[in-house]
């Protein structure tokens, strides 16, 4: 019953939700029916607008390396919520799970981000400076 | 860092809210003594405002013939939007970001973990059920083939299809989601900067970059046609009153929501009014027959946000792969459908 309750309410404030503005167009540019979860090492972050850029360097089973291309929040949304240059260094690992371009090409959205210590990225940690949810029991 | 008690603006705004009438004009010409005012004597409106309500512009069909809800389903909207605040804070639910409806989305909009977007604050929950107070049915007065258009841009938006750089919509070519929405919407916050000198008000959105310096020195309305028209102001009282003309007509560009579009028969009136200390009721007139049966006007409660709150820049080409993901995008879908044919 609580569960029917809780569905009827998101139905209600998914129609209080307006369409959202423009930026931008994932199922024109992604494609949902292709998930990806990347195990890689970040090569570098473009904290540019309209959209950061996470690149990965990927090792595939047969022992070669992909460069992938990783597309997060708005540099300005990811300043505002605690997320730094310091959050996402050069050189360290990540689980990436999210979507792949549409064309095939070794691009996607990030959707989730985890460390190599099982951390995800913007959950509260306080190794990334983002909102204090408790979760962190070494936070402070 | 923006991030600050959302109950406590909640609380606010709803005490604010629960001042104004259900319906009709807003009453803009009551001067208050308590508007702080700028060393030159004028309404103080300087700050970073920002929408963080969650009113819909247009009222929902379940709501037909009510402009409030009761006292009961506004202490469970109240209670959903913590709840679901509180989620996106732990990175557990995705936000609306390239979602047209869950019906139709195989990972029902959680295409982006919503961490990724400045949607941290629980939105204030109010008992309207649209920001439209005219018409009374809280609608937009779409003449029929605006409706149709409208229905196109839906049916497209996030979709395509995309063969051009023409074929995205405004926002997405980095141009700008058009000024009606301008002080209370935003694909990524919708921050505001308002500045004042003596004969300006100057207000600088975060989006695009887009910006307005506005007279407010008694000149006329110029005759040069611009995207975002031709703003001069005046004070009625307390409140900051910019009309607008002299839109360039841009009917046949994508928009994403079509009220939003320039035509050079638009008239926008806007009213800016502080009613307590941390917010503003912001009115938009918005008269234009090429898209409009009659005019309409919307009641939008606009929060001031903390004193250190900082407008970043937003060079919107930059870093926009978006554009060539998309038109790469658009040729593997025509590849496709070309192939099963």
């Amino acid at each position: 019953m609580r569960m029917k309750i809780v569905i009827t309410l998101a139905a209600v404030v998914l129609m209080f939700a307006a369409k959202t503005s423009a930026h931008h167009a994932f199922a024109a540019e992604f494609d949902s029916n292709k998930p990806i979860k990347l195990r890689g090492t970040v090569v570098k972050m473009e904290w540019i607008n309209p959209h950061t850029w996470i690149h990965l360097d990927v090792k595939t089973p047969k022992g070669t390396v992909e460069r992938w291309m990783i597309e997060g929040g708005p540099p300005n949304a990811l300043y505002r919520r605690g997320v730094t240059k310091d959050s996402l260094p050069n050189g360290v690992e990540i689980l990436v799970e999210g979507f792949r371009a549409k064309d095939g090409s070794l691009r996607g959205n990030g959707r989730d981000l985890t460390f190599a210590d099982g951390r995800r990225l913007f959950v509260g940690s306080s190794g990334t400076g983002a909102p204090r949810d408790g979760r962190d029991k070494t936070e402070k | 860092m923006a991030i600050r008690s959302g109950v406590a603006i909640a609380s606010l705004a709803v005490a604010g809210l629960m001042a104004l009438p259900a319906c009709g004009p807003p009453s803009s010409t009551a001067a208050s003594s308590t508007t702080p005012r700028t060393a030159w004597g004028h309404p103080d409106l300087q700050g970073v405002w920002r929408y963080e309500g969650a009113i819909p512009l247009e009222r929902p069909e379940q709501f037909a013939g009510r402009a409030s809800l009761t006292e009961k389903e506004v202490a469970e909207r109240r209670q959903l939007e913590q709840e679901q605040a509180a989620k996106r804070l732990a990175g557990q639910e995705g936000a609306a970001v390239g979602r047209r409806s869950v019906a139709e989305s195989p990972i029902r909009g959680n295409e982006y973990n919503s961490f990724w977007q400045d949607h941290g604050r629980p939105r204030q929950v109010s008992s309207r059920t649209s920001l439209i107070v005219d018409p009374s049915d809280g609608r937009l007065p779409f003449t029929a083939d605006a409706r149709k258009a409208e229905a196109r841009a839906s049916a497209r938006y996030g979709v395509g299809p995309y063969e051009s750089y023409l074929d995205p919509d405004t926002g997405e070519r980095c141009l700008t989601d058009g000024v009606t929405g301008m002080m209370w919407q935003g694909p990524n916050g919708g921050h505001n900067r308002i500045v004042q000198s003596p004969g300006y008000v100057t207000i600088l959105h975060e989006e695009y970059r887009d910006r307005r310096v506005i007279p407010v020195d008694g000149r006329p309305h110029k005759n040069i046609r611009q995207w975002f028209g031709d703003a001069v102001g005046r004070w009625e009282g307390d409140t900051l009153v910019v009309d607008t003309t002299n839109f360039i007509d841009r009917t046949n560009y994508e928009w994403a929501n079509i009220w939003t579009r320039p035509s050079e028969s638009l008239h926008l009136v806007e009213r800016f009014k502080r009613i307590d200390a941390n917010t503003m009721e912001y009115t938009i007139t918005v008269e234009d027959p090429t898209t409009f049966t009659r005019p309409w006007t919307a009641v939008i409660p606009i929060s001031k946000l903390s004193g250190d709150t900082q407008i970043y820049e937003y060079a919107c080409h930059e870093g926009n792969y978006a554009m060539p993901n998309l038109l790469r995008g658009g040729r593997t879908d025509a590849a496709r459908a070309a192939s099963s044919r």
